[in-house]
């Protein structure tokens, strides 16, 4: 236990000095504000562009911007917050095999399993506080501006892209610990993605991949149901407790821990 | 007590045999030379001693417990020293030293005596920069530094001096003298000069298998006779000496060398010079280096 809190400390101070976590928290809130903002600014924008557009044949008639336009603009921004966040905590395990970092550390007796569970914590830790950050102030600008009453499962909808979230991040957890390379991280994971995404694609299949959660827009407006969605949300939990046992199990088997070492 | 043992040990990558049934072990309280030239297998003995290789065939001990492949208990009794210690640049020496102190589980107040001493002693102390900013040198003094923190029982360093120039080499070596006083160390090297400084006992690695073993002077000893160097005062008596006793190798017009010579030879010869009253300028016993020991056992 000693063990897992000591590196959970060395990972956090690795965050805080290398400025990852102050450009995390700038890139949440951005996206957070950003949702509102746009919603809030479109009108203004098609009012400015209405003459020209009137010219070309365009006629811009009276637009109402509710809470729901800035919740279906969050659900088209976040999975870029995704991308970038996965981006740079990609190398979070290959980059301690490129320097070699880990060569002293478990000769001094770590135990695997806490590296790799410190190393899990922290992409969770950092994804939760990221996400929901950006999630509270979009909810935060949208009760001020509009009413989110109108929206309904709006903590279902957030709570499903953020389990989708999760799943990618085990991905990578996994992926860390079989290869050296960060560049075949991201092709392993983004390989494992896309064949899900085509998977999702027949519709027999649709409500049990990870993908249906990509969906989750869809239950802000009435008639969608939450069961559908169910089935996704169970089977993207198992999915991510058996990638993150499998990292655990694999990282035991690991004697490698430098790259291109003998 | 042998702190170290090595028992018919053999390692191949694929084809390629790298270590091929070797048996060595190093006593309690001893600095052993572990010499070879690059990619002779140093380095993968290491890596089994400290569990992270597989050997294909053996046993490896470290104070009398087996070692395991993977995350093995006797890294406990173990400080390692790689060639090119790597650590989180983004801490200071300090905090560095602390994680491991950590890892290990000692006590705090334990811990945080132990690091000032060690900082202290590799000239670290007061330097809180991050070891992003570490020169190589400084980086070596604080790789020792973390490998003796815990106490080791064993102090494995691989081709520690390597890297290093020559102040910093005497300044580490320095320090690994100290160090002897409580824990047996395994140096593995390829610069002679270093095994010469501080080793006890060496372990000549070749083709995988342990080439020549013994102290210092057993394994010079080994080698049977020295060269003896003549400096004559003409060219005349170098000449005339020659007809008598055939030089090996004629340096000059009046240096003569004579290889395998031992000091019965050189008693004779000494005796023809003064019966024949031949004048020399210098006459020298060179002892055999260890780089020529080196150089005789690859090249057989």
């Amino acid at each position: 236990m000693k063990q897992l809190t000591t590196f959970l400390r060395k990972e956090l101070l690795y965050t805080i000095r290398t400025g990852r976590l102050l450009i995390l928290t700038i890139l949440f809130i951005l996206f957070g504000v950003m949702s509102p903002a746009i919603a809030k600014l479109t009108p203004w924008l098609m009012e400015m562009m209405s003459d020209s557009l009137a010219e070309t044949g365009i006629m811009i008639t009276e637009m109402e911007v509710n809470a729901l336009t800035s919740w279906t603009q969050f659900y088209k921004n976040i999975p870029i917050a995704l991308i970038v966040f996965i981006l740079m905590f990609s190398n979070i395990m290959t980059q301690e095999y490129q320097r070699g970092t880990l060569i002293l550390i478990v000769t001094k007796g770590m135990k695997h399993s806490a590296i790799v569970i410190a190393k899990g914590i922290v992409l969770c830790f950092l994804w939760t506080a990221g996400y929901w950050l950006a999630f509270a102030i979009t909810y935060w600008y949208n009760a001020y501006f509009w009413n989110n009453s109108i929206a309904s499962n709006i903590g279902f909808s957030a709570a499903s892209f953020y389990l989708l979230g999760l799943w990618l991040l085990s991905l990578i957890l996994l992926f860390s610990v079989v290869f050296t390379s960060y560049s075949n991280v991201l092709l392993a994971s983004g390989g494992c993605f896309l064949t899900v995404y085509l998977l999702g694609l027949f519709p027999k299949l649709e409500n049990y991949l990870p993908v249906k959660l990509l969906q989750c827009t869809n239950l802000l407006f009435e008639g969608s149901s939450r069961p559908d969605y169910y089935y996704a949300v169970g089977i993207t939990l198992v999915l991510c407790v058996v990638n993150i046992t499998a990292s655990i199990l694999a990282f035991n088997r690991r004697t490698r821990l430098k790259a291109a070492s003998q | 007590m042998d702190m170290l043992t090595l028992s018919h040990v053999s390692k191949a990558f694929g084809e390629h045999t790298v270590i091929d049934d070797l048996s060595f072990s190093v006593a309690e309280h001893s600095v052993f030379g572990f010499i070879g030239r690059n990619g002779a297998g140093k380095t993968t003995t290491i890596n089994m001693i400290l569990g992270l290789l597989r050997q294909d065939a053996g046993e490896i001990w470290v104070n009398q417990e087996p070692v395991h492949y993977g995350q093995t208990t006797t890294n406990r009794y173990v400080g390692y020293l790689p060639d090119v210690p790597e650590f989180y640049d983004f801490m200071t020496p300090k905090e560095y030293l602390s994680l491991c102190g950590d890892i290990t589980g000692m006590q705090k107040a334990q811990k945080n005596n132990r690091i000032t001493e060690l900082l202290e002693l590799v000239g670290l102390d007061g330097i809180n920069k991050h070891i992003h900013g570490f020169s190589r040198g400084m980086k070596q003094r604080l790789g020792i530094a973390q490998a003796l923190l815990n106490q080791p029982l064993l102090l494995i360093c691989d081709e520690p001096t390597s890297a290093l120039d020559p102040l910093g080499r005497k300044e580490f070596l320095d320090i690994l003298s100290d160090a002897r006083q409580y824990t047996t160390i395994i140096f593995s090297t390829h610069i002679l000069s270093d095994v010469e400084r501080i080793c006890d006992e060496i372990a000549l690695l070749n083709n995988g298998k342990i080439a020549l073993c013994g102290t210092l002077d057993e394994i010079k000893g080994l080698h049977q006779g020295s060269c003896l160097e003549i400096v004559f005062d003409s060219d005349r008596d170098a000449a005339a000496f020659q007809g008598i006793f055939p030089a090996t190798k004629q340096l000059s017009d009046v240096r003569l060398s004579f290889d395998k010579t031992t000091k019965t030879d050189m008693l004779h010869m000494m005796q023809y010079l003064a019966e024949h009253h031949i004048q020399i300028q210098r006459m020298e016993l060179l002892e055999a280096t260890l780089e020529e020991l080196f150089m005789e056992v690859i090249s057989e």
